[in-house]
């Protein structure tokens, strides 16, 4: 059982309103919602629930090499990790929101925490000698709190998951307590996720959803656009 | 495969079958093709074979490119079984250019004991031109494949591969849609001095999650996944002319993107029938020859 420090630094980098930029990115739902493929509280639960188990299988197993690898302070393990997130996002988009969103948390965490393995991270980021992908932050910053793969994992499944909520809540009418319904919902499948890819490796790494990377694809080029992807 | 640890997906599927074992003799598909240059025209100068993969020789059959050698890969076994293991390896080396299909759809026969996989290994030297262009596969009803590629290309060097995926044997008897136990595709593209590109890796086993729900297939039955892989001044241009659109109402919807890495585009496209997935194909394939090579793709002919 989590002491209450512990649990208190989960909530903490948890939080969506950590200031990351999850506000300005939607994974996808903006474009979604344009063309109709999201239209109601069914297709949205459906389409977050398709986004966070790509997640679980991709970078979710990203999230548990980097911090195993952490956990020895294994530099060049944790970059291994990063580049195998960065090179599997075949969108540029992804491909933004990854990396900005990673050095900003690992710029926060930098600061706030003190000298760690993110502050490291950090410093190859600069240097340009790895791509500083969010999901190796999330665990480098939950091994920095002293807190267990299980806690980064399920932070990262439920970043995703509320980034496109909480963007839903911008994108189409819904009323906020279907939102959380969603979302409660959704978060019951990340102990069976976790379970899933616990023994994955970086070569595992895995996602199908073509009409997902179509809709990317296609917010790239949209002229009237609220969020970054 | 033999060199790798069984990826996880296989694991329910490693009992040996009833019939000949796994990887037997007919069932270990070697397949070695290499383009070189020549005054005047490209040639096919290595071909290496094992059945049940089958080529005889490469023709000078495009109009548009006469120069090109086109080579039909053919399998005497009717498609893929259980126990397959292929092999099939192309290279295209410096300034050579080549076009390499099959000579139909990719049947992937039903299964009730292991699986089948085939490891591709494609390398392009400086300025090599490979368009790689199977027909589609069809994963029949229980059926358990993996498919490695291994893309190795120099900087100045373009390949354009697609990789057409259907749902099943659509119209045999009641509709065969998406009842396939397992498709595993990875493709991993790399510089000659091992500086990953990018790794694409898709996992579809249709009965643990389901495919047609939004976000992976909707209502499409056909994913088509093409590969360019070339210098950026080119994937600029196809980028620019290369057609993004959403048309569930004409059957079909498709996205252009950057690959990581400087390493060209992807362009996916679904579709609810395999003729328009395959026309979208044509149509970028159309783009690129020209961008290129300067010469055009030339109509489609009329049997095919």
């Amino acid at each position: 059982m989590a002491t209450i420090a512990e649990l208190m630094r989960v909530l903490q980098f948890g939080d969506s309103l950590l200031p990351v930029g999850a506000f300005s990115f939607s994974n996808g739902l903006e474009t979604a919602v344009q063309l109709g493929v999201v239209r109601d509280v069914a297709t949205l639960r459906d389409f977050v629930r398709t986004a966070v188990e790509q997640a679980a299988t991709s970078d979710g197993v990203a999230v548990l090499a980097a911090f195993r690898a952490a956990q020895t302070s294994d530099s060049e393990a944790i970059d291994r990790a990063d580049h195998a997130v960065f090179d599997r996002k075949l969108n540029e988009e992804m491909r933004t929101m990854t990396v900005r969103m990673g050095r900003k948390l690992a710029e926060m965490a930098d600061r706030v925490l003190g000298p760690s393995v993110v502050s490291e991270w950090l410093v190859r980021i600069r240097a340009g000698t790895t791509p500083g992908c969010l999901p190796i932050g999330q665990a480098c910053v939950f091994t920095a709190l002293g807190l267990s793969e299980q806690d980064a994992f399920a932070v990262h499944q439920y970043g995703v998951a509320g980034m496109m909520v909480n963007a839903s809540l911008r994108l189409m009418k819904i009323h906020y307590l279907d939102a959380q319904s969603i979302l409660f919902e959704v978060n019951a499948d990340a102990e069976a996720a976790y379970e899933r890819v616990v023994k994955h490796t970086l070569q595992d790494m895995t996602a199908f959803a073509p009409v997902y990377d179509i809709l990317a694809s296609l917010h790239v080029r949209a002229h009237v656009r609220m969020f970054m992807n | 495969m033999n060199d790798q640890i069984t990826p996880p997906e296989l694991q329910p599927y490693l009992d040996e079958p009833p019939q000949l074992r796994s990887g037997s003799f007919g069932k270990c598909a070697f397949l070695r093709l290499r383009f070189e240059k020549r005054e005047d025209r490209s040639i096919l100068a290595v071909m290496e074979r094992r059945a049940p993969l089958l080529v005889q020789k490469s023709l000078y059959c495009d109009e548009g490119m006469p120069t090109l050698p086109v080579v039909f890969v053919i399998t005497n076994s009717g498609g893929i079984l259980q126990g397959d293991r292929y092999t099939i390896e192309i290279a295209s080396g410096p300034g050579a250019c080549g076009h390499v299909t099959t000579q139909a759809a990719t049947k992937i026969h039903e299964m009730d004991a292991n699986h089948a996989t085939q490891v591709q290994e494609i390398t392009l030297d400086d300025g090599a031109y490979l368009e790689y262009l199977p027909e589609a596969i069809i994963p029949f009803a229980h059926s358990r494949f993996l498919t490695r590629t291994h893309i190795r290309i120099a900087p100045t060097a373009t390949l354009l591969y697609a990789e057409t995926l259907l749902g099943g044997r659509k119209y045999y008897r009641d509709g065969e849609l998406f009842k396939y136990d397992l498709f595993s595709s990875t493709v991993a593209a790399e510089r000659p001095d091992g500086t990953s590109l990018f790794v694409e890796k898709f996992r579809v086993e249709p009965a643990q999650s389901a495919v047609t729900r939004p976000g992976v297939m909707n209502d499409f039955d056909v994913f088509g996944n093409v590969l360019l892989l070339t210098p950026p001044a080119i994937a600029d241009a196809i980028a620019r002319t290369a057609v993004s659109a959403w048309k569930p109402d004409e059957g079909w919807a498709a996205g252009v993107g950057r690959l990581p890495n400087q390493a060209g585009l992807v362009y996916k496209i679904i579709g609810g029938e395999s003729s328009v997935v395959r026309a979208k194909i044509r149509d970028f394939w159309s783009l690129v020859r020209p961008e290129v090579t300067g010469c055009k793709v030339p109509p489609e002919f009329p049997w095919r």
